[in-house]
C-alpha cells in the first residue's frame, strides 16, 4: 500500500510544487499552514473537549463546577497518567516514523518489543538483578539486539527484494516466536527497585520514563533534522528515484532506517517492562496498529516524504488523550473502540490537504 | 522455458514443492479424508482472504476483516431465532454497508485505507461488544441445524463447506475476470490516474470492492459462527495478519493490479499446509510461530513476481 503510492506520491508532490510557485506571496495564515498545524490544533480541541464533558454533567446535577479548574481531566496527576501510558508507544511510532518517512512500512514492532523485552529480562535477571550490578549492561544488550532485528529486517527488505510491508511482517512473526521459544510462555517478573524508578520516582511529578522518552525524541530529532542519515529517509521518501540518480546509495539508507526503527522498538519496549515490571511474549502486543494510527494521526503521510516526530509525538498524545478522555468522562466501555475510531478518522480528515493529493489507496 | 515465464506459476510450483516435502516426512500427510478436513477446516479463513484480495487489488487492504467477522458472529447468534436463514442476508448487509462507509472514507474523505478500515474495524467491534453484552453467546443447536444445518455434512465425500468455497471462489473470479467491474479493478490497481484520466468512476469502483470485501468477511463470519455454534466479539481474532499472508503468499502483492482471487486460493492452501505441516513434522509448539514466520519469508521471497512490481521495491 504504501509502496504503490510512490509513484503517484511524486506526482502529486510536483503538481503541489507548481501550485508553491504560482500561489501569491505568502499570507500568516495560510491553508498549507492551518494544515500543517491542525494535528495540533485538534489535540487542543480534545484537551478542552473531555472537561467540557465533565461540567456538562456537573451542571446538569447542578453542582459547583468550574470549568478546566474542577476538572479531572485537565489535572496534573492525569496528565502524568496520559504520559506514562504513552511513553512505550510513543518510542515504538517514533521509530516506524522514520520508516514511513521513506515511504515504506514497518509492522515488525510486536515481534522485536517481545523479543527485545524478553532478552533484557533475562539478562538482566541473570547478571545480578539490580541496576546497581553489571546488570545494567542489559540495558545496551536489548538495544542491540532491537539493533539487529532491525537490520535484518532491512536486509530480508532490500537484498530479497521483499516489499517491506511483508518483509516486516513475517519478521515479525519471527521476533514473537522467538519471544515464545525464550520464555516458553512464561512470565518474567523485574522487579528491581532501582530498574522501576523509571516508573515510581517522579521530578514535578512526572515520571523518571517521562524523561526518558523526552530525551529519546530529542535524540530523534536530532536525527531527523541535523545528520545526513535524517535528510537521506526524507530523499527517499520524496522520490527514490531521483534520490538513487543523484548518487544515494537508497540501500544502506533503508537498511539503516530499519536498523534505526529496531533500536527505538527496543527503547519502546525497556519502558513496557519498566512501566508494568513484566517481560513476556505479549509485552508487544497491540503496538502495531496504535503506532502506525498515531503517526498517520499526527500528520506524517503514508506515501513518504511529509511529517517528521514531532507529528508522532502529537499524534501519540491524540490517540492516548482521547483513550483516557473517555475513561474519564465514563464513556461505557463498548463504544470506546468505535469512538476511537471514528475519531481517528476525524482527525486525519482535518489534517490532510485535501488540494495537494489527488487519492490515497 | 525461461525463468521469466515460469515466474508466475511460482505460487502454485511453491505450494507443490512444499506438499511434497511434507508428504515426504510425514506420508500420513496424504490421506485423502485427512487432508479433505485440513482444507475445509481453512475455509473462513479463505473466504476472509477472498474478501481481502480485492481491496489488496485495488492497492488498499482491508484491516476491518477480523472485527467484521466478529460482528456477523454476534448478529447471527443473537438475531438467529428472530429470522431463521434470514440473518445470512442481515450479516450481508452489514458487511456490505461497512465495507462502503470504509470506501466511502479512504476515496471521498482522502483517510488511507490502513487507517480508515482499522477505524471501522474499531466501530464494529464497538457493536460487536454492544450487541452481544461483552459475554459469549450460544445458539440454540436445533434452530440452527434448522436455518443453517446445510452448510455442514458431506455429499458424495466433499464436505459442504468446501463446496461453498468453491461457489464464492467461481463468483468472485467471475467478478473479477468477466465482468467490467473486475477489469475496472484491474486499471485502478494498474494506475488509478490512468483509470481516472480515461473517465472510469474510480471512487465507485474503490468503494464497491471495499463493500465486496466486508461482504466476504461477513460471509466468513456467518460460517465461523454456525460452526462454533455461538458469537462472541472475539471470535474470530488471530484470522487478519493470516488473511493478509495468504493474499501476498499467493503472489497479490501489496500494489494492486497484479494477482487474483485464484492466488488467493493457492496462498490460503500454502498457509495450510505450512500450519498443519508443523503438526505432522512434530514441531514443539513454542517453536511453531517462529518457524512460520521464517517458512513465510521464504515463501513470499519465492512467490512474488518482481518484475510485475512497478517502480522500487519500498
Amino acid at each position: 500500500m504504501a509502496e504503490a503510492l510512490l509513484v503517484e506520491g511524486m506526482e502529486t508532490r510536483i503538481m503541489s510544487d507548481i501550485t508553491a510557485q504560482t500561489a501569491p506571496p505568502a499570507r500568516w495564515l495560510t491553508r498549507e499552514r492551518v494544515i500543517k498545524w491542525a494535528p495540533l490544533l485538534v489535540l487542543l480541541f480534545l484537551v478542552l473537549l473531555f472537561p467540557f464533558f465533565e461540567w456538562l454533567e456537573d451542571f446538569r446535577e447542578a453542582k459547583d463546577h468550574i470549568y478546566l479548574a474542577d476538572s479531572r481531566f485537565f489535572s496534573i496527576r492525569n496528565a502524568a497518567r496520559i504520559a506514562i501510558a504513552a511513553t512505550p508507544a510513543l518510542m515504538v511510532a517514533i521509530g516506524v516514523t522514520f520508516i514511513i518517512i521513506m515511504g515504506s512500512i514497518d509492522l515488525s514492532m510486536e515481534g522485536t518489543v517481545s523479543v527485545c523485552a524478553v532478552i533484557f529480562a533475562f539478562a538482566f535477571l541473570g547478571w545480578g538483578g539490580t541496576l546497581a550490578s553489571w546488570a545494567w549492561l542489559a540495558i545496551p544488550l536489548a538495544l542491540l539486539v532491537g539493533a539487529v532485528v532491525g537490520c535484518i529486517n532491512g536486509l530480508v527488505h532490500v537484498r530479497l527484494k521483499i516489499p517491506s510491508f511483508m518483509a516486516s511482517l513475517a519478521m515479525g512473526f519471527v521476533g514473537t516466536g522467538f519471544a515464545l521459544l525464550l520464555t516458553g510462555g512464561d512470565r518474567i517478573r523485574v522487579e528491581d527497585e532501582l530498574f522501576r524508578s523509571l516508573l515510581t520516582v517522579r521530578w514535578f511529578n512526572f515520571p523518571i520514563m517521562c524523561y526518558v522518552a523526552l530525551a529519546m525524541l530529542l535524540i530523534a530529532w536530532f536525527i531527523q533534522s541535523r545528520t545526513t542519515l535524517g535528510r537521506n529517509f526524507y530523499a527517499v521518501g520524496g522520490g527514490e528515484e531521483l534520490a538513487h540518480a543523484s548518487g544515494l546509495n537508497v540501500s544502506r539508507v533503508r537498511i539503516m532506517g530499519f536498523t534505526l526503527a529496531g533500536v527505538f522498538f527496543a527503547m519502546g519496549a525497556l519502558l513496557a517492562v519498566g512501566r508494568i515490571g513484566i517481560a513476556e511474549t505479549a509485552t508487544g502486543n497491540n503496538f502495531m496498529f496504535i503506532s502506525i494510527t498515531a503517526v498517520v494521526v499526527g500528520g506524517t503521510a503514508l506515501w513518504g516524504g511529509i511529517g517528521g516526530v514531532w507529528n508522532t509525538l502529537v499524534g501519540v498524545l491524540i490517540v492516548n488523550v482521547i483513550n483516557n478522555g473517555m475513561v474519564v468522562i465514563g464513556l461505557p466501555n463498548y463504544v470506546q473502540d468505535g469512538v476511537l475510531g471514528l475519531l481517528v478518522i476525524a482527525a486525519v480528515v482535518l489534517s490532510t490537504d485535501r488540494k495537494t493529493v489527488s487519492f490515497v489507496k | 522455458m525461461s525463468f521469466e515465464r515460469i515466474k508466475p506459476h511460482l505460487p502454485w510450483i511453491t505450494l507443490l514443492v512444499l506438499v511434497l516435502l511434507v508428504g515426504i516426512a510425514n506420508p500420513s500427510f496424504f490421506d485423502p479424508a485427512g487432508l479433505l478436513s485440513l482444507v475445509s477446516d481453512v475455509v473462513p479463513l479463505f473466504i476472509m482472504a477472498l474478501g481481502m484480495t480485492f481491496a489488496i487489488y485495488i492497492g488498499g487492504i482491508d484491516l476491518s476483516v477480523q472485527q467484521m467477522a466478529n460482528l456477523v458472529t454476534v448478529i447471527a447468534t443473537v438475531y438467529l431465532a428472530n429470522f431463521g436463514i434470514g440473518v445470512a442476508v442481515i450479516a450481508i448487509a452489514a458487511g456490505f454497508i461497512i465495507g462502503a462507509f470504509s470506501g466511502f472514507v479512504t476515496t471521498r474523505l482522502f483517510v488511507p485505507s490502513f487507517v480508515s478500515t482499522l477505524a471501522m474495524g474499531f466501530v464494529a467491534l464497538s457493536a460487536a461488544k454492544y450487541l452481544s453484552g461483552q459475554r459469549a453467546l450460544y445458539m440454540d443447536a436445533e434452530l440452527r441445524d434448522a436455518s443453517f444445518g446445510w452448510m455442514f455434512g458431506r455429499t458424495a465425500g466433499v464436505p459442504h463447506e468446501l463446496a461453498i468455497a468453491v461457489v464464492l471462489l467461481a463468483i468472485a473470479w467471475f467478478l473479477q475476470t468477466r465482468t467490467t467491474f473486475g477489469r475496472a479493478l484491474k486499471a485502478v490497481g494498474s494506475g488509478e490516474l490512468a483509470a481516472v484520466a480515461s473517465g472510469l468512476n474510480v471512487d465507485r469502483v474503490k468503494i464497491l470492492a471495499f463493500a465486496i470485501s466486508g461482504v466476504f468477511a461477513a460471509i466468513a463470519g456467518l460460517i465461523f459462527s454456525v460452526k462454533l455454534s455461538g458469537g462472541d466479539a472475539n471470535l474470530a481474532n488471530g484470522f487478519l495478519l493470516l488473511a493478509i499472508v495468504a493474499v501476498l503468499v499467493g503472489g497479490t502483492p501489496l500494489t494492486g493490479g497484479v494477482g487474483g482471487v485464484i492466488n488467493t486460493a493457492i496462498g490460503t492452501l500454502i498457509v495450510m499446509v505450512i500450519r498443519s505441516a508443523m503438526v505432522y513434522l512434530e514441531i514443539d509448539a513454542t517453536q511453531q510461530q517462529m518457524v512460520f514466520g521464517i517458512v513465510l519469508i521464504a515463501a513470499i521471497a519465492l512467490t512474488i513476481d518482481r518484475s510485475k512490481l512497478r517502480g522500487v521495491v519500498k
